[in-house]
């Protein structure tokens, strides 16, 4: 009786350890197989960094470290183009773009959340449509009425087709909808009307999604080429992405002082990377993007 | 304070009727009830005494004023909501607080009300932390002092207990009747826990299907249930129900082959017909096999602490009896049933309506001696 309760035990442990060591070299697997993969991401950054510190003649050498490392191209690099003024530029678009599409994804999303109104489905179903459409397809039409506007070259027009945003609107609409009907009923009955439910109430209970929005709105127009390339006349009204096409001529590409910028123009992106590392995480599983 | 009336009150959703109907009248101070099984409709009815409801047809009036019209803010009332809805990003303060800031009160003013209605549901200490730092019970006394601050005309519950677990439930309970009792505030509390419904109650509403079944206090209620639904609800273990036949001179068959003398006056009409007889498991008395009584044998007894309830197979149906003091019965015993006349509730087959009996709580004690006669 006694050796069998005592027996009984010790096997089972043996069985235990087992299975851990087993976990455990799966664990160490796994995370060899991420060490890997994140080593793929991060090559090309590496290199883009290495890169813009070697010299021009020694600017194809596959070293992982230049001999002579020098800030030769970034000075280069901010003689040539006005790569402060271009950073600005971006930034207040950005910014602004950020600002306006959280707006109205936020007014927009409370009205198909909160009401029913006559064709509310056949609307939000349009406005998920227009998350398809190409931008080739609206560039045209929009050039054309950004040029009768008398806004070609100049930042209003790089943020004006960037007013709203399906994917905020769908976002936003979707969380205010799983918020709790209880809670809105609570506002009402305390007396708070529809606006005041809406940004005393919904809005502050949803900034984790919001600042999440946030993020990759900031991220998507940061990193935005093709409408500022259409629109674009002169270095001072244009964005940093601009800004690195001007080192590609059709004499040649000067990769040193690309390399350089485009290091410049990757660091805020990767501030905010660093700094709210976990806010950007969230918001891309979130939102379904990797 | 107020009173509230709703008249002819019908509610449908796409062309589905679920409120018939509904008339209550509710005096200034009273704490009205409103009991019933899930679905039959409370929810709605409060919801339209707030105004988060419109009110298809008929009128609901606060102080003689009718508020179909008014936004639920206008009308003056308050809610406590089954799982709280609680602002999540508050403090406690500032949940408390927000209809006032809404009412644009001041802020000092504010704190002081604040802090008065915090001492009242002894949440002083907590009123920094998060609704998500409290515990359920805690959380509920937030929703109340939000519903107190208002100082509203009507307060209204809609099972504002039912996430809490038993103990606290209870308590919350005997905390609320204290807190009404203080503040003598009109309240409209709905449940559909019969136990809470009964202790609460000044006045209770039974409902069923959309319809008021029964209004009274509820001793009268238990008393004389309008219905054999009200009945059956009301009361545990519930109402035992026996099919019957009245024979001459008000005497009664109960089926299969039980007779008794019960001499009722308002049976005469029904001779001949066949009836539903109801009778409370505490009214019945079990004793050994005779001549008299329901034979049946014990099949089960559920303990309760202070009393057992005896679950007893018949030629008829099941019939459930509490058995008070030190009854020494077993389960697989041979027992009779014994009924007393005054402790029969008479229901019309069909409909369940209620016929009559049942009124004799005088007779309570004499039914104690026969209890000790039959042990
Ligand atoms: N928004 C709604 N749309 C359609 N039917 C509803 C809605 N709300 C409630 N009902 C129906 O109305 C009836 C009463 O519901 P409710 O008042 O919530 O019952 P209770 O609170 O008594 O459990 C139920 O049959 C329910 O299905
Ligand atoms: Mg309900």
């Amino acid at each position: 009786m006694t050796t069998e309760t005592l027996s009984l035990p010790m096997s089972t442990s043996g069985l235990q350890s087992r299975k851990k060591r087993r976990q455990a070299n799966l664990a160490i697997a796994g995370h060899a197989l991420m060490i890997v993969m994140s080593l793929f991401a991060v090559f090309p950054v590496y290199w883009m960094l290495v890169s813009s510190l070697r010299a021009e003649n020694h600017i194809f050498d596959t070293a992982l470290w230049p001999d002579a490392a020098s800030l030769d191209n970034y000075a280069y690099a901010l003689s040539a183009i006005p790569i402060w003024r271009m950073l600005w530029n971006t930034l207040v678009v950005s910014a602004a773009v950020t600002f306006i599409q959280l707006l109205t994804g936020i007014a927009a999303a409370y009205g198909f959340a909160r009401w029913r109104f006559r064709f509310d489905k056949f609307v939000y179903a349009l406005i998920g449509l227009t998350w398809l459409v190409p931008i080739q397809v609206v560039m045209i039409p929009n050039y054309l009425l950004v040029a009768r506007m008398g806004l070609l070259d100049s930042l209003p027009a790089l943020i004006l087709p960037h007013f709203a945003s399906a994917f905020a609107i769908m976002l936003l609409t979707q969380s205010m909808r799983a918020f709790p009907k209880e809670v809105l009923e609570a506002a009402r009955m305390d007396g708070a009307g529809s606006w005041r439910t809406l940004w005393e109430v919904i809005v502050p209970n949803l900034r984790g999604i919001i600042a999440s929005l946030a993020i990759l709105i900031f991220i998507s127009t940061w990193n935005e080429y093709f409408w500022p390339l259409l629109l674009s006349r002169s270095a001072e009204n244009t964005v940093i992405q601009i800004g690195i096409q001007m080192f590609i001529t059709q004499e040649g590409t000067s990769w040193g002082p690309l390399m350089a910028a485009s290091s410049l123009a990757s660091l805020p992106i990767l501030l905010i990377y660093v700094v709210l590392q976990r806010q950007v995480i969230q918001s891309f599983m979130k939102s379904g993007i990797r | 304070m107020a009173n509230l009336q709703i008249a002819n009150a019908r509610k449908s959703y796409d062309n589905k009727q679920v409120l018939h109907g509904i008339d209550l009248h509710i005096e200034d101070g009273t704490f009205l009830v409103i009991v019933g099984p899930s679905g039959c409709g409370k929810s709605t009815l409060l919801r339209m005494i707030a105004g988060l409801e419109d009110i298809t047809d008929g009128t609901i009036s606060i102080d003689d004023e009718v508020v179909n019209d008014l936004e639920p803010s206008a009308r003056g009332c308050a809610m406590v909501f089954q799982n709280y809805a609680l602002y999540p990003h508050m403090s406690v303060e500032q949940n408390i607080g927000y209809p006032l800031k809404i009412a644009g009160v001041s802020k000092p003013e504010r704190a002081r009300k604040v802090a008065e209605a915090a001492a009242l549901l002894e949440l002083g200490d907590y009123l920094d932390r998060r609704p998500a730092q409290l515990s359920g019970g805690q959380r509920q006394r937030v929703a109340m002092g939000r519903a107190i601050v208002r100082e509203p005309r009507l307060f209204l519950f809609d099972e504002p207990l039912s996430n809490l677990d038993a103990k606290l439930r209870v308590q919350m309970r005997i905390e609320i009747k204290r807190l009404h009792r203080r503040l003598s505030a009109t309240s409209v509390f709905v449940t559909h826990d019969q136990v809470e419904a009964m202790t609460l109650a000044d006045k209770l509403v039974v409902m069923n299907a959309g319809k008021v079944e029964q209004v009274g206090t509820p001793g009268e209620i238990y008393r004389a249930p309008a219905s054999a639904f009200v009945a059956g609800f009301l009361g545990a273990p519930a109402m035992n129900f026996l099919p019957g036949k009245v024979l001459q001179q008000g005497n009664l068959h109960i089926l299969p082959n039980t007779e008794i003398a019960v001499h009722s006056q308002e049976l005469h009409q029904w001779t001949g017909r066949e009836i539903t007889i109801g009778i409370r498991p505490e009214s019945l008395l079990l004793g050994k096999p005779s001549a008299e009584g329901i034979p049946a044998h014990v099949d089960l007894i559920e303990e309760l602490g202070g009393s057992r309830v005896a679950y007893c197979r018949t030629d008829g149906p099941e019939i459930a009896v509490v058995m008070h003091g030190d009854l020494t019965v077993r389960e697989g015993d041979r027992v009779s049933i014994g009924l007393l006349p005054e402790h029969l509730h008479f229901f019309e087959k069909t409909n369940g309506q209620r016929l009559g009996g049942g009124q004799a709580s005088q007779q309570a004690q004499a039914s104690r001696a026969m209890h000790v006669a039959f042990n």
